[in-house]
């Protein structure tokens, strides 16, 4: 293990970063609509270097719209999204490629392929940096499959490697899906709702991971939830949205949990409909 | 806030429509619809009459079938050795045209699924394809390339791999279109391009129902694959119309015998297969919650193994699932290699054929030999007849069969059972055997053509009848008994009309099918359009063989046309 974690602490810090606006996220008067729906108006945020930023709000307030803004998955309707000194809207297909090598992402459901092994679902997340397409676990080369095991290790899950993904909890879904992202090497993790799907237990294992990970690899990380307290807990900086609108920005340590629910329910006054639709995101999670 | 929270939650349009409701006004493509249906029933009962489909001249032939039986008996089997070279020639060329089907079949339906398309072009092109191959029969694809690459395996492996295309590409299409797009989101986010995402994620999710499709298609195409061998694919088919066209009733039945036996057991083992691969791992699945329950304390931290010398395993092991893997791979392989040899394909066919290709396109410029009232008009004619006459003989006769194989409507479980039975093995028979036997009984001409087709669209209704009466609202029906209604009427007044929209998608659907298929047995001496498809050919009147083909298109297509604009308005 501790040798995992020598030569990854020094792959990553192993990058030179020649200016600090290198490393960092600018959203410069972000708007995003889809068709007559506004779903990110005026945005405007600077996400500093290694820190971890939660973005908290309730379901259709643009949590995942802005998340993809970053690695250009959307390209904003108008305004301006820099994410490691790549222009996200005017770059090209090729250099968009290269920007999300360094940029990892998971999400709620994982996203993973069930019918294929832990480790070749892990390897996929390589594939940005490899020449061609590739076609089950054998055609990866060896030392992608050797740093597969690093990272799934990491994760505490290098004796599952070589199970089907739909073997595991929801909880071993999503490390493995961390797996996936950090086998890129990357300098920013974005996390759409990582434990929205998942028990309270798995929900602290999962944060607690994506915490300490963080700060071994020195990365940058935007997360999205929708539970205060796990916000305050995880964050260095929470930002609220509430339909599609910044409505607040407070660096985490100057907020009490009282204070931080307060602002939260302020922010989130919750009309009727988005209480309907937040009940029925609800249980839907919990049916599934 | 309090005042909106006391009134229900209720769409804001609804106080806006008038207190006392209005009579519906009909929708006219509802209208429309029942125009279409009302037709073709009307139009079937017209063929009927027409082609004189007759209880005379139906039952009127006892002493022909006797006469038959004389002459088909003792069946009269070619030597063994010969009938397993047939045999293993013809699985061979049904396996290597549906394994080229499917290698073709896939990037097709990856430019025509809408998540996997590259862009508007692309999509519309691979549609097109699709709505080509599957409009186009097998039979006619057969035709045109008999004349670029002459007798043999490769004619066939062509005519049915391309013409596979359309119903497999199809398939494949929509079940990329129904696969979880998040694991290719997920790669696309790593920085993956198109076709990494498309080999990683949406192959090995779709592997599944490819391999089931195939199998499904191999069965399809082993029936056609016998009516091919008229036109001069080799193997069973071709021996058998051999058989036929010589009179050596004996050695016919005997091989349409072996045919019937042939498709039963394959589609047994493809069931077997297909039932197999669609529910994988269902073993370890039902210990999941187990393994959830056991899993929630946490995570620790798990060394990887490693082999002897230190290093890192990286390949899995050999589990029962890998092995299964590895064989099934070796299975394909062996049987590849072995239909390359069954099948007897002459290469140099190929070259011969692709030099062709432009000549031959000059003598496919269509011409009618100013023949078309007189010939080729009254033999389409004809055709459709037959399509529409089977289609309802084959619904009336449904109508019985189906309420008895149903269980809550049958008199007792037994007769339900029996009649299920029915239902099975008609659906096993295929359509030209029965036609063959129908036509050496009957005689030539379109009354056995019509008869094979009506048996065929008997046993997919009566399955349609049975299914959906046995799921149909059973209160209604007790409600419609209680009352004192009979069972005839329950079932007419309740039953029938709960299954109307599927039951209208549905004869739609045989229509098409049975236009399609009249052409065919047209080809074994059933009449219609397909008899002269085959005499054009024979005569190298490649103008008017182009024609009839063109006519045949145009009518298939105005069906399909037909049929997506049913199930636009039913859905
Ligand atoms: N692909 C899309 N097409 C149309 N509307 C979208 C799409 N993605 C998001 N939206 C809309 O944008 C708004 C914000 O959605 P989203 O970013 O998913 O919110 P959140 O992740 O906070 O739940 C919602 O109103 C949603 O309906
Ligand atoms: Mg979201």
């Amino acid at each position: 293990m501790a040798q995992y974690m020598t030569t990854h602490g020094m792959a990553a810090k192993g990058v030179a970063f020649s200016a600090p606006e290198e490393r960092s996220i600018q959203l410069r008067n972000v708007t995003k609509r889809f068709g007559g729906v506004t779903a990110l108006n005026g945005i405007n945020i600077d996400f500093a270097p290694q820190k971890i930023n939660v973005l908290l709000g309730l379901s259709g307030s643009g949590k995942s719209t802005l998340l993809r803004q970053i690695n250009g998955l959307h390209k904003p309707t108008s305004g301006e999204v820099i994410t490691l000194g790549t222009d996200v809207h005017t770059a090209g297909a090729g250099r968009l490629r290269k920007l999300r090598r360094n940029v990892g992402m998971i999400f709620q459901h994982f996203h993973l392929v069930e019918s294929m092994s832990v480790l070749e679902n892990v390897c996929t997340g390589k594939l940005g940096s490899l020449g061609g397409p590739r076609l089950g676990l054998f055609s990866y080369p060896r030392a992608v499959k050797e740093q597969a095991m690093e990272q799934l290790a990491r994760v505490g899950l290098a004796d599952k490697a070589f199970q089907r993904a739909d073997a595991l909890s929801g909880g071993q879904m999503q490390r493995v899906a961390i797996a996936r992202a950090l086998i890129q090497e990357p300098r920013v993790l974005l996390a759409d709702e990582p434990v929205a799907a998942l028990d309270p237990v798995s929900s602290a294992t999962v944060m607690t991971l994506i915490g300490n990970i963080a700060k071994e690899d020195n990365l940058t990380v935007v997360c999205s939830l929708h539970q205060v307290e796990l916000a305050l807990e995880f964050s260095d900086r929470i930002i609220g949205l509430r339909g599609g609108e910044l409505v607040m920005d407070r660096e985490s340590h100057s907020l009490s949990l009282k204070e931080a629910h307060e602002i939260y329910e302020a922010v989130a006054v919750v009309s009727e409909t988005e209480l309907a639709q937040e009940t029925s995101e609800l249980a839907a999670v919990h049916q599934s | 806030m309090t005042a909106t929270m006391e009134r229900p939650a209720q769409p804001p349009r609804t106080s806006v429509l008038p207190p006392v409701p209005k009579r519906p006004v009909p929708n006219p493509h509802v209208v429309a619809v029942w125009g279409i249906m009302i037709m073709l029933l009307g139009g079937g009962a017209w063929s009927l009459w027409e082609l004189e489909v007759t209880p005379a001249n139906v039952f009127g032939h006892f002493d022909n079938a006797a006469r038959f039986i004389e002459r088909a008996f003792p069946l009269n089997w070619p030597p063994l050795s010969e009938l397993l070279a047939m045999t293993a020639e013809t699985l061979g060329i049904v396996f290597l045209a549906t394994g080229f089907s499917v290698f073709v079949s896939t990037p097709i339906a990856i430019m025509a699924a809408a998540s996997t398309t590259s862009g508007r072009f692309s999509w519309t092109v691979s549609r097109l394809v699709i709505i080509f191959c599957r409009a186009v029969p097998d039979l006619v694809f057969a035709i045109i390339l008999f004349r670029l690459f002459g007798l043999g395996a490769l004619t066939g492996i062509l005519a049915m791999g391309i013409s596979s295309i359309g119903m497999i590409g199809k398939l494949y299409a929509d079940a990329i279109e129904e696969l979880d797009r998040g694991p290719s989101e997920a790669v696309e986010a790593a920085g993956g391009g198109r076709w990494q995402w498309i080999l990683s994620t949406v192959i090995p999710q779709l592997i599944p129902q490819m391999i089931a499709t195939g199998l499904h298609r191999y069965d399809i195409n082993l029936r056609t694959s016998v009516i091919l061998g008229y036109v001069g694919v080799p193997g069973i088919g071709y021996y058998l119309s051999g058989a036929l066209e010589t009179m050596q009733w004996q050695r016919g039945m005997a091989l349409a015998l072996w045919v019937l036996m042939l498709c039963i057991v394959v589609e047994l083992i493809s069931m077997g297969i297909r039932a197999a691969i669609m529910s994988p791992s269902s073993g370890d699945r039902s210990f999941l919650g187990l393994i959830k329950a056991a899993d929630r304390s946490g995570w620790a931290t798990h060394e990887p193994v490693r082999t002897r010398s230190g290093a890192v395993r990286v390949s899995p092991p050999w589990t029962g699932a890998r092995w299964m893997r590895f064989g099934g791979i070796g299975i394909l392989v062996v049987l590849l290699v072995a239909s390359l040899i069954a099948s007897n394909i002459r290469w140099e066919q190929i070259p011969r054929g692709v030099e062709r290709f432009i000549p031959t396109i000059s003598e496919f410029i269509p011409g009618t030999q100013g023949r078309f009232v007189d010939y080729w008009l009254p033999a389409l004619i004809e055709t459709v007849q037959m399509g529409l006459a089977a289609t309802l003989l084959g619904l009336v006769l449904a109508l019985p069969v189906g309420a008895m194989a149903a269980r809550n409507v049958a008199p007792t479980p037994t007769v339900a059972l029996c009649f299920r039975i029915f239902i099975v093995v008609n659906r096993a028979i295929p359509e030209l055997i029965l036609a063959i036997v129908l036509l050496v009984i009957l005689g030539f001409g379109p009354v056995p053509g019509v008869l094979a087709l009506a048996f065929g669209t008997t046993g997919l209704f009566s399955k349609l009848f049975a299914d959906s009466i046995e799921e149909t609202d059973v209160r209604v029906q007790n409600a419609l008994r209680a009352g004192g209604a009979t069972r005839i009427q329950v079932f007419f007044g309740s039953t029938l009309r709960q299954v109307a929209p599927a039951m209208v998608a549905h004869i739609m659907y045989q229509v098409d099918n049975n236009v399609r298929n009249s052409t065919l047995l047209g080809i074994v001496g059933a009449g219609g359009i397909g008899y002269w498809l085959m005499q054009t050919q024979a005569q190298l009147a490649y103008d008017v063989l182009s024609f009839l083909i063109l006519s045949v298109l145009l009518i298939v297509i105005v069906l399909e046309a037909i049929a997506v604009y049913i199930r636009n308005v039913i859905r």
